[in-house]
């Protein structure tokens, strides 16, 4: 996994709530036995005009961006930082979604308030992919976006050594907000590290938890 | 303080423990053919093994046509599906194939084989996971990379531990109501998101009175409302289940009573354990529908489309986009509103008794006219048992089609799909935009309510049509 210490870059703002991962990546995507290849398929449906989206076996080749769509204006092209609204990522396990998101480019995704930011299943899949998820308070998420409504897409910083969000005005002062991260997770992700060969290392204690196992919870022999 | 069902069988669990990560023992692992190739690439390219073949289990539900389950047509599901067969091949994993006569929907296969067990934690790439909750195990959806995980270590980590929230459900539900209509009204009452962080418990008279397969359809949604799972503590409703019927890899005779001894045990003491609580009244429920895109966007059947500037837990900008999507006039009265397509199936609502309940509202009526039916058993077992009671007759001579077991239209990856606007009346669990293809609009309901909507062309309360004669 490619390490997280910081990251600048600029930001754009999705600010639905409860955006699903079906939203996120359709289903007929998710017949790809690949890893990579997710980044134009994110939000394939609302990202392209009707009928545009493009096929699951060439997610290169899709028919015109939907103006409309907030992705698609021109100050969210080149963004690297996603703002995204409450309960981002609810629905289906599928890590698809974080692969779609991870490779259209995007490093951090900021959600509003602590604990209500992101479905759980989501917000493990990131961690797992170096997708940094950060939830704000209300007030600091309000402050990125309306920084990057004026903007145009606001250079912010995310430093995961010291945890902090800084936004760089084009005017004005800088301001930084805090996050936090359990620190177990942010040491794996600021080393970049293989979380199998992490676990492997625990053998023993796996053994030795194997041997307690009570008979009738082994699945009984056919 | 004692502790509630949920700390139980996490403490059971802990292999390493600290302030912020666990390392959980796994005792199950469920796999299909969509969230598992990547997973299985991995290991493949760091050269691992799978650590314990004999607890991991696979088969193939999302892609499989029901129409004729053998013919996969579509080149890319084809290839997803022979990739799981060759990788159980090549990493000594148990394949329930197509035709094994046991294929079925992963959560409604894992019951029915016996490896689903009170007390066990319980994962697979697959968010309804929390669908084996109905026994008292701890099951959730997990991603790719930590099913690599656990097939490499058969352990998990995990943040610090969820909180316990306590659902209660009091009360009888009235006739013609179902565990579906709970669950959705508890989903309705909390929100999409009002259950994150948790692991919920349901209990109280009203879980009680329901057989398994009620209880695993109330498990299979708690991932509906955020919940990490959900769990119901195992009873003589339970180990009946586990000891009857076909089950192959429940224990027997002496390690099956040292087992119940155990399972026993697997019981919140003092609701007041819970970090959270709410309660439900199970007697005052009406059928539910949900009118918009998420599912707690749930109204009575008796009610109307709401106003956008009135729906729970939603912006009024959200609720506007949603009504949009779903074609629908705040103030309009659900049961005047005409659906296209009717789909009995799921992992929440593609069992025995769902099929039963449905079939007893349609037998020796018609499905109205313009009207498509699909029903949909949930495993090879349930379509086989289903058959031997004759619901198969009591659906074909309505009108309606009978097909093989599968994932089928919940979620669209086989050729069973609604087209751009086509209205779906459905026993899955997500109404999400496009979820059952592209520009479709999905209403969940019960199974009574589905076949109710199958025979009146629009959403009807199944209660009047149960007190008709037919
Ligand atoms: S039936 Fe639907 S929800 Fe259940 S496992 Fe299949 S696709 Fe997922």
């Amino acid at each position: 996994m490619e390490p997280f210490v910081t990251h600048r870059g600029r930001v754009a703002v999705l600010d639905w709530s409860d955006v699903n991962t079906d939203l996120i990546i359709p289903a007929r995507y998710l017949k790809r036995i690949e890893r990579t290849g997710y980044g134009p398929l994110l939000f394939a449906d609302k990202r392209y005009v009707p009928g545009g989206a493009p096929s699951p076996d060439q997610p290169e080749s899709h028919g015109p961006e939907d103006p409309d769509f907030p992705l698609n204006d021109p100050a969210a092209q080149g963004t690297t930082i996603l703002v995204v609204g409450h309960n981002f990522g609810c629905g289906s396990s599928r890590e698809h979604a974080v692969w779609a998101v991870a490779q259209a480019g995007y490093r951090a995704l900021i959600a509003p308030v602590k604990n209500e930011g992101f479905a759980d299943i989501f917000e493990g899949n990131a961690l797992n992919n170096g997708l940094l998820p950060i939830e704000l308070p209300e007030v600091a998420w309000n402050a990125i976006v309306l920084a990057s409504r004026e903007d145009g897409g606001a250079e912010t910083t995310i430093n995961l050594q010291d945890l902090t969000v800084t936004l760089h005005p084009a005017s004005g002062p800088e301001q930084s907000f805090p996050f936090d991260v359990p620190e177990a997770i942010r040491q794996r992700l600021l080393q970049g590290l293989d979380f199998i060969a992490e676990t492997l290392l625990l053998d023993n204690a796996i053994r030795s938890y194997e041997q307690t196992t009570p008979a009738w919870a082994t699945p009984q022999p056919a | 303080m004692s502790e509630t069902l949920f700390e139980k069988v996490w403490k059971r669990h802990e292999v390493r423990a600290n302030d912020e990560a666990t390392l959980l023992y796994i005792d199950r692992h469920l796999i299909h053919e969509v969230t598992s190739p990547q997973a299985f690439e991995g290991l493949r390219l760091a050269s691992r093994a799978v650590r314990r073949p004999d607890l991991t289990f696979a088969t193939l539900d999302h892609n499989v046509p029901t129409e004729n389950q053998l013919d996969i047509r579509e080149p890319m599901s084809r290839r997803q599906v022979e990739t799981l067969r060759a990788n159980c091949k090549e990493f000594g994993v148990t394949l329930y194939d197509i035709g094994s006569g046991r294929q079925g929907i992963v959560h409604i296969i894992g019951p029915e084989l016996g490896l689903t067990l009170p007390g066990l934690t319980i994962v697979c790439g697959d968010s309804h996971t929390s669908t084996h909750g109905a026994f008292g195990a701890l099951a959730f959806g997990i991603g790719t990379s930590e099913v690599e995980h656990v097939l490499a270590t058969q352990t998990l980590w995990q943040g610090q531990r969820p909180q316990s929230f306590g659902v209660e459900v009091t009360g009888q539900l009235p006739p013609g109501l179902e565990s579906k209509d709970i669950i959705l009204a508890i989903i309705r009452a909390i929100g999409t998101g009002g259950a994150t962080g948790t692991v919920l418990e349901y209990y109280g008279p009203a879980i009680r009175a329901l057989s398994m397969e009620g209880r695993m359809t109330i498990c299979n949604m708690s991932i509906e409302a955020g919940a990490r799972a959900g769990l119901i503590a195992p009873d003589d409703t339970t180990f009946e289940y586990i000891a009857k019927g076909n089950r192959p890899f429940a224990p027997k005779g002496a390690a099956l009573d040292l087992a119940i001894a155990d399972w026993k045990t697997l019981r919140t003491e003092d609701p007041s354990a819970f970090d959270r609580h709410v309660s439900i009244d199970a007697s005052t429920l009406v059928p539910q529908v949900t009118w918009g895109t998420n599912p707690a966007m749930t109204v009575d059947v008796t009610g109307t489309v709401p106003q956008p500037d009135q729906v729970p837990f939603t912006s009024a900008d959200d609720a506007h986009r949603a009504l949009d999507y779903m074609g629908l006039t705040p103030g309009t009265p659900m049961t005047e509103i005409p659906v296209d397509i009717v789909f009995i199936g799921s992992c929440t609502n593609g069992r025995i008794e769902d099929l039963r309940t449905a079939a007893k509202v349609m037998k020796g009526r018609k499905v109205a006219k313009g009207v498509r039916v699909l029903v949909v058993p949930g495993s090879e077992e349930v379509g086989a048992q289903a058959v031997s009671e004759g619901l198969d007759r009591v659906f074909s001579e309505a009108g309606a089609e009978w097909r093989q077991s599968g994932c089928s239209m919940c979620l669209a990856m086989n050729p069973d799909k609604l087209t751009p606007g086509q209205r779906s009346a459905s026993t899955s669990n997500r109404n999400f935009e496009g979820r059952q293809g592209p520009g479709g609009r999905t209403h969940l309901l019960s199974p009574a309510m589905a076949a109710a909507a199958a025979v009146t062309g629009r959403f009807a309360d199944v209660r009047e049509l149960l007190g008709k004669s037919k």
